[in-house]
């Protein structure tokens, strides 16, 4: 089992504190090394993470998995963009490629640049998706990590439907969903656009049953 | 904000997504900090590939440094030693010089995104969201 990050001196009032949903996709990305290490081999890959809260999975998949890519971490959340940076430094003072921009998703990348794409969307179901704070000592910065809408989905599928957009050629989006998000239904959906679909990983977390979906352009048949 | 990421960043108002004005952003007020990492020149060379090269050499001329060639130095070999000068280079261009302050604007339509602390901000104004 590959190491996790350490995090620490996190200010768990503003910036997201790793959970389960974190651990799930440590653990999906150790399972997926050899997939994404094949799949990128012969080129350097654009590594980006949306929402990278701590920066816990950015730096994970930086020391363990794709050791050699460029990463950019976006949130919104300016104490998110600082604590990306302390985590990478925390955990390789020499080595970090890790790059922090505050940023509403992925939307002052270039188009079809990001080679893998990594997304813990705020999920939990909410009758709206929380206003982006005007200053940054407000207090409901951290709403924006968590709550997610009408069926938790409103960014997830902003996201989603950005993806042709996003995505490299060969570029795989790994999103992580909770039971409540329908994941079977939005995949039905995004197949239908043309999208390969696979659950990576699946685990009882709590009360929650949470899931990752990796999404590649279906090859021509 | 390290300097390899100004090829990867553009301007984040719609309309710009498809301009070829809007890439790169245009750099100005910054003040550089040159820190040290690992150097990795197989690495680099590799990484070179996936560069769009006049970004590059338009982005350098925007903090200063006129001195990039015009074109993309092809099929450097870590082996070779006159390859190594430029991958080094190279190396301290992209992966050690980091922007820590300053200012970008889009070519195409003018907007202002400021860099502090070493992070840009991309966020937009409601009225461009």
């Amino acid at each position: 089992m590959l190491a996790t990050p350490v995090v620490k001196d996190l200010n768990y009032d503003k910036v997201y504190e790793p959970a389960e949903d974190s651990f799930l996709l440590l653990d999906c990305f150790e399972e997926q090394s050899l997939y994404l290490k094949s799949r990128f081999s012969s080129n350097v890959p654009v590594v980006v993470e949306i929402g990278s809260g701590s920066g816990i999975v950015t730096t994970f998949l930086h020391q363990h998995i794709l050791p050699e890519s460029v990463y950019i971490a976006t949130d919104v959340n300016p104490h998110a963009c600082e604590t990306v940076l302390k985590t990478a430094k925390d955990n390789s003072a020499t080595n970090y490629l890790v790059d922090s921009c505050q940023m509403d998703l992925t939307t002052a990348v270039r188009k079809q640049e990001v080679d893998v794409l990594v997304f813990n969307p705020p999920y939990v179901p909410a009758e709206e998706v929380p206003k982006v704070p005007e200053t940054s000592e407000d207090s409901t910065w951290l709403d924006l990590a968590l709550l997610g809408g009408p069926d938790g989905m409103i960014i997830t599928w902003k996201v989603l439907h950005s993806l042709d957009t996003i995505l490299s050629p060969k570029g795989a989006a790994y999103i992580l969903f909770c039971a409540r998000n329908k994941p079977d239904e939005v995949a039905e959906k995004m197949r239908a656009l043309g999208w390969d679909c696979e659950v990576v990983i699946h685990r009882k977390a709590g009360w929650e049953v949470l899931s990752v979906i990796r999404f590649t352009r279906a090859e021509a048949k | 904000m390290k300097f390899l990421t100004t090829n990867f960043v553009t301007c984040a108002v719609k309309g710009c997504l498809s301009s070829l004005e809007a890439f790169p952003l245009k750099y100005e007020d910054c003040q550089l900090v040159q820190e040290e990492t690992e150097y990795k020149p197989e690495f680099i060379s590799h990484m070179l590939e996936r560069l769009e090269w006049n970004a590059i050499v338009q982005v350098a001329k925007d903090l200063g440094n006129d001195s990039l060639p015009a074109t993309k130095p092809e099929g450097l070999d870590p082996i070779m030693e006159d390859s190594q000068a430029v991958l080094k280079d190279l190396h301290t261009l992209l992966m050690e010089t980091q922007i820590v302050e300053g200012k970008m604007s889009c070519r195409n339509c003018g907007h202002v995104y400021h860099i502090k602390n070493s992070i840009p901000n991309f966020l937009l104004p409601p009225h461009l969201c």
